[in-house]
């Protein structure tokens, strides 16, 4: 029997390729980008202050999404992709 | 990225489509609903993953 | 299988009788656990033929973000049960879901149970005995139970939303096996909700929302429109639902009786939103102290002690569906939707 294959679907011309030099860790601006879910802004907050024993934090920024279930919007992708070097992101419920 | 256990394969599946390999620090689930003693073990078990990432 | 993107859009799967069949496609992750139909080449052309004019290419499929081809849309459709001729209701569908504001990753990855709800307007609904009338949400109709099987199965196999995977609603719902319904129009006392989205009378439209399953509000008591509202707001009003983050659309299908009530009594659709979306507001005594801290942190917060349920009138969708009964509905959302309606695109 010969089927159509219903998983079949053909990757997009424009998809990805993403390349990264190394982070440095202690010196590279970092921001806590949080997905807005319960307590995601304060396990961020608490791993902030752990990173003081590594770091200096008065520069490590902190961004929010408008909704816990709407993507960030492209603004603030852009802002935080323009500014920092890493992005620590909390995701989970 | 910090992400609980329970998220971890939709990350990973996530990662597979967009052709990245995330740095991925697992901690357990949940984060929500969670009083600050229990949030503060879930805080060190992000600090301890994210060392292991930064090598110190 | 379906994490390899490299692989044929046609398969030779040997001599397989129907259980075999069966049980080769469960063991490939296609089914929603229930039976199949096989998609042969020559079942999927029927499917394909239906649909030749609608050139209008596809975006990528969240969350696996690849291109679907015709073909393997129309293999779902097929293993859904469709007829060929309910296939351009499901590419509608499919279009509506993949709009930008209805946020379909957010809606497959969610922990929330919400799945998406068709509900379809036009001549079609007769064409294809799409039942909008008594029990129209449920079992028993072709047509519906199908075309929603349909677009479930495009979003799991092509779309890749896996249900522990990239799917990971807490609990699910039943509506994510299927939530397909026709809009009653001829029993409806106003227009059409495509002809109020804009559309023609003439047009056959599909209208999609990730949503929960109906929510049924029993009144069989009140004669006036006072009552009715109040029933249906109260009901509306519950502090453990998603509207309750106050960003999201919802839909209140009114029963026909209900419908001729509130009309009877001077009701316009416009009035029936602004009365709903002044009455279904919830006490800041029915939420938990923790969820009011939470909602403050997002900048939400209660207007004179009550919590509203969406952001303004016009995010209440009005439809009429059902036959006989003092019973209606309301569809919550996931909450970071849109309920997005499309044009079904018919072949020449």
């Amino acid at each position: 029997m010969r089927i159509v294959n219903p998983s079949f679907g053909l990757m997009p011309p424009e998809a990805e390729q993403i390349s990264t030099r190394p982070v440095d860790w202690v010196h590279d601006p970092i921001v806590l980008f949080s997905n807005s879910k319960p307590n995601a802004r304060e396990l961020l907050e608490g791993v902030r202050d752990k990173l003081g024993e590594i770091r200096n934090v008065d520069d490590v920024g902190f961004v929010y999404k408008d909704s816990a279930s709407q993507p960030a919007p492209a603004a603030i992708i852009d802002q935080v992709s323009g500014k920092y070097r890493v992005a620590l992101l909390a995701l989970g419920d | 990225m910090i992400a609980t256990d329970t998220f971890r394969p939709l990350i990973l599946a996530q990662a597979k489509a967009r052709k990245v390999t995330p740095k991925l620090v697992v901690v357990k689930h949940p984060i929500g609903g969670l009083n600050a003693t229990e949030l503060s073990g879930r805080i060190d078990q992000a600090m301890e993953g994210l060392k292991e990432i930064i090598g110190s | 299988m379906q994490d390899d993107v490299e692989e044929l859009e046609v398969l030779e799967i040997g001599d397989l009788d129907f259980d075999q069949w069966n049980e080769y496609a469960i063991e490939q992750g296609w089914s929603d656990g229930m039976p199949l139909l096989p998609p042969t080449e020559t079942a999927v052309a029927r499917f394909t033929a239906v649909s030749r004019g609608d050139n209008e290419p596809f975006p990528p499929i969240s969350p696996r973000r690849v291109i679907p081809t015709l073909d393997s849309l129309a293999a779902n459709a097929v293993m859904a049960g469709c007829r060929p001729e309910y296939f351009p209701v499901v590419l509608a569908a499919l279009r509506g879901v993949l709009e930008p504001d209805y946020n379909l990753h957010g809606s497959l990855a969610t922990t929330h149970p919400c799945a998406p709800v068709i509900m379809v307007n036009g001549p079609l609904r007769k064409q294809l005995e799409i039942n909008c009338s008594s029990n129209c949400f449920g079992q028993g109709t072709r047509a519906n139970a199908t075309i929603g099987r349909a677009l479930e199965l495009i979003l799991l196999n092509i779309g890749g939303a896996k249900p522990g995977i990239m799917d990971r609603s807490t609990q699910g719902s039943p509506a994510k096996f299927s939530f397909c319904f026709g809009e009653n129009e001829e029993e409806s006392p106003w227009e059409p909700y495509h002809v109020r989205r804009g559309f023609s009378a003439s047009d056959s439209v599909v209208t999609v929302m990730s949503g929960e399953p109906p929510h049924n509000i029993n009144d069989h008591a009140s004669f006036s429109a006072e009552g009715i509202l109040t029933t249906i707001s109260q009901s509306i009003a519950q502090p453990g639902s998603n509207l309750m983050y106050g960003k999201g659309p919802f839909m209140l299908v009114l029963g026909p009786e209900h419908a001729a009530t509130l009309k009877r009594d001077g009701l316009s659709i416009g009035d029936i939103q602004q009365e709903v979306f002044q009455r279904a507001r919830v006490h800041v005594s029915r939420v938990s102290k923790e969820n009011q801290r939470e909602y403050a942190g997002a900048d939400r917060f209660p207007e004179n002690d009550y919590y509203t349920v969406c952001p303004g009138p016009e995010d209440i969708h009005v439809a009429v569906a059902g036959g006989p009964g003092k019973h209606s509905a309301y569809i919550p959302s996931f909450g970071g939707t849109a309920v997005c309606s499309v044009r079904v695109s018919q072949p020449a």
